[in-house]
């Protein structure tokens, strides 16, 4: 599905991701565990296509997507949520999701799907549908946020240290709502940053370790 | 002060505070999209300005029909808008990684180079066409006889324009991707929004805006060398007041300065142009970030 290899890249001059190489296969969860400035935000932005690589190779499904530019990449298939969530306040939270999908251009009836298959992992977003993106609090942002992924990661998932932030009831479900994600849509690779490997024990198929931008295991 | 006076007073704000609007709302679109602070919107306001002058005289001397002072509004609007507009932002995109305050600089220096192609192309004597403002005539409002032009199509140009704006932002997709792009650009990006083409439709609608003000006042005031600094001190005034980003607080804000400053020139002549700063001042002395602060998500 997601194959990386030798991925290296910068932020401001300075070399974050040394040789980065793995495989990420679709039905599977990947857990990239290190500390924060480890360079777990860099690997999922470079995948993203936010930060440039200098060099490497990163494959989805065998294509070559180096130069694919960033906004290119969720017509592809990748969806992301990011470590701030970053819900548009301004839209209710419905249209947050159906937002990423009507921009790749998907119709009504793909989106409905889309919304239903969503709505079937994240149950707890059916109660929030109607609520102003503004109105969220954190773990529910951090829900909605997993949804809006969702909606355009029909192939690949990132998700940037989705429990940081969470109180460990919330930390729950979100780790429930992981598990639907992975046991019901094989065709999906999920990758999941974060600093406490406690929060994915059980969870997650395979991890990387990632240490001042290297993968040590 | 006699109730005449102070209708005029009145007439004039409100219709001032029109013109004011739409030219802020390009400067404070701009801002809100691209987080830089345009300098030369003014130079859009001026050019705008001028183009319809000289499209009106082209067209009908200094006299003519409304069809052909409507045409001069739409086709100085557009030409200078987009034109312009696309300049600066291919100006502005060498500038992409550089500090903010490289950008601003260069907006300025942008603002200084139209300033000299203003007076090149239309020399330094005034331009003015107002066969539009004689053709519709006047009304009388309260015992005060004041033009139709300034009473009905200023300020309803300035409702309109903000109706359409905030419909466009809140129902088109090409709306909400400008939104997006607002609140955070690389997320937006994430979502397969291509953010260049973003901004540059940011860059064509600002100018759009700024330019259809100078277009929509040129009938009723003269078209001099130094009229797009007059402009953009005024907008900064109005967009700082309302908050940067603000569509509504803009038109608020432009109502209150438009107003005052008018009040100011039928009652006290030497304050007029210190009003707006005062407003300006006072509300940032107790509010910072301007009347109208940014809807957030809950941080909790």
């Amino acid at each position: 599905m997601l194959k990386l290899q030798s991925v290296c890249s910068d932020v401001a001059g300075i070399n974050v991701l040394r040789n980065v190489t793995g495989e990420v296969h679709a039905g599977s969860l990947t857990a990239v565990i290190g500390r924060n400035g480890a360079g777990k935000t860099t690997l999922l932005r470079t995948i993203m296509g936010a930060v440039e690589i200098k060099h490497g190779t990163i494959h989805v499904d065998g294509e070559l997507i180096n130069h694919l530019k960033a906004y290119e990449r969720s017509h592809i298939g990748i969806g992301w949520a990011p470590e701030e969530r970053v819900i548009f306040p301004t839209m209710s939270v419905k249209e947050n999701m159906m937002f990423p999908c009507q921009i790749v251009g998907h119709n009504k009836g793909q989106v409905q799907d889309r919304i239903d298959m969503v709505l079937d992992v994240v149950p707890q977003l059916k109660a929030m549908l109607d609520r102003s993106g503004a109105a969220l609090s954190g773990g529910q942002g951090k829900m909605v946020a997993l949804g809006r992924a969702l909606m355009v990661g029909t192939r690949i998932v990132l998700l940037d240290e989705p429990f940081q932030g969470l109180s460990p009831a919330l930390a729950r479900e979100y780790g429930e709502s992981l598990s639907n994600l992975r046991n019901s849509q094989p065709d999906i690779a999920i990758i999941v940053t974060e600093s406490n490997a406690a929060l994915l024990h059980g969870i997650a198929d395979q991890t990387f370790n990632i240490e001042r931008g290297e993968i040590t295991n | 002060m006699n109730s005449g006076i102070l209708t005029l007073a009145l007439l004039d704000g409100v219709s001032y505070a029109g013109m004011l609007f739409i030219v802020s709302l390009g400067l404070t679109f701009i801002f809100g999209v691209t987080n830089i602070l345009n300098v030369a919107h003014g130079s859009l306001y001026a050019c705008g300005g001028y183009a319809t002058a000289s499209i009106g005289l082209w067209l009908m001397g200094n006299d003519g029909g409304i069809i052909n002072s409507i045409f001069s509004i739409i086709a100085g609007t557009l030409l200078v808008g987009v034109i312009v507009g696309l300049i600066l932002e291919y100006l502005l995109r060498f500038f992409e990684k550089k500090p903010p305050i490289l950008q601003l600089i260069i907006t300025f220096a942008f603002f200084m180079i139209l300033e000299d192609v203003q007076r090149l192309i239309w020399g330094t004597s005034p331009y003015f066409v107002s066969t539009i403002v004689g053709e519709m005539g006047n009304v009388e409002v309260l015992g005060v006889f004041y033009t139709n032009y300034q009473l009905i199509v200023l300020p309803g140009a300035a409702v309109i324009i903000y109706f359409i704006l905030n419909w466009f932002l809140k129902h088109s997709l090409l709306g909400k991707k400008i939104v997006a792009v607002t609140h955070n650009k690389e997320v937006a990006v994430g979502m397969g929004v291509d953010a260049k083409k973003i901004k540059k439709i940011t860059f064509i609608i600002g100018g759009l805006l700024g330019a259809f003000g100078g277009a929509l006042a040129s009938p009723t005031t003269s078209m001099v060398p130094g009229i797009s600094a007059d402009i953009i001190v005024l907008s900064f005034a109005v967009v700082a007041t309302a908050g940067l980003g603000q569509v509504t607080g803009a038109l608020i804000a432009a109502l209150i300065i438009g107003i005052f400053r008018s009040l100011s020139i039928y009652l006290y002549p030497e304050l007029e142009v210190v009003i707006p700063y005062v407003i300006m001042g006072t509300v940032l002395l107790f509010k910072p970030q301007g009347l109208f602060t940014v809807e957030k998500a809950r941080r909790i």
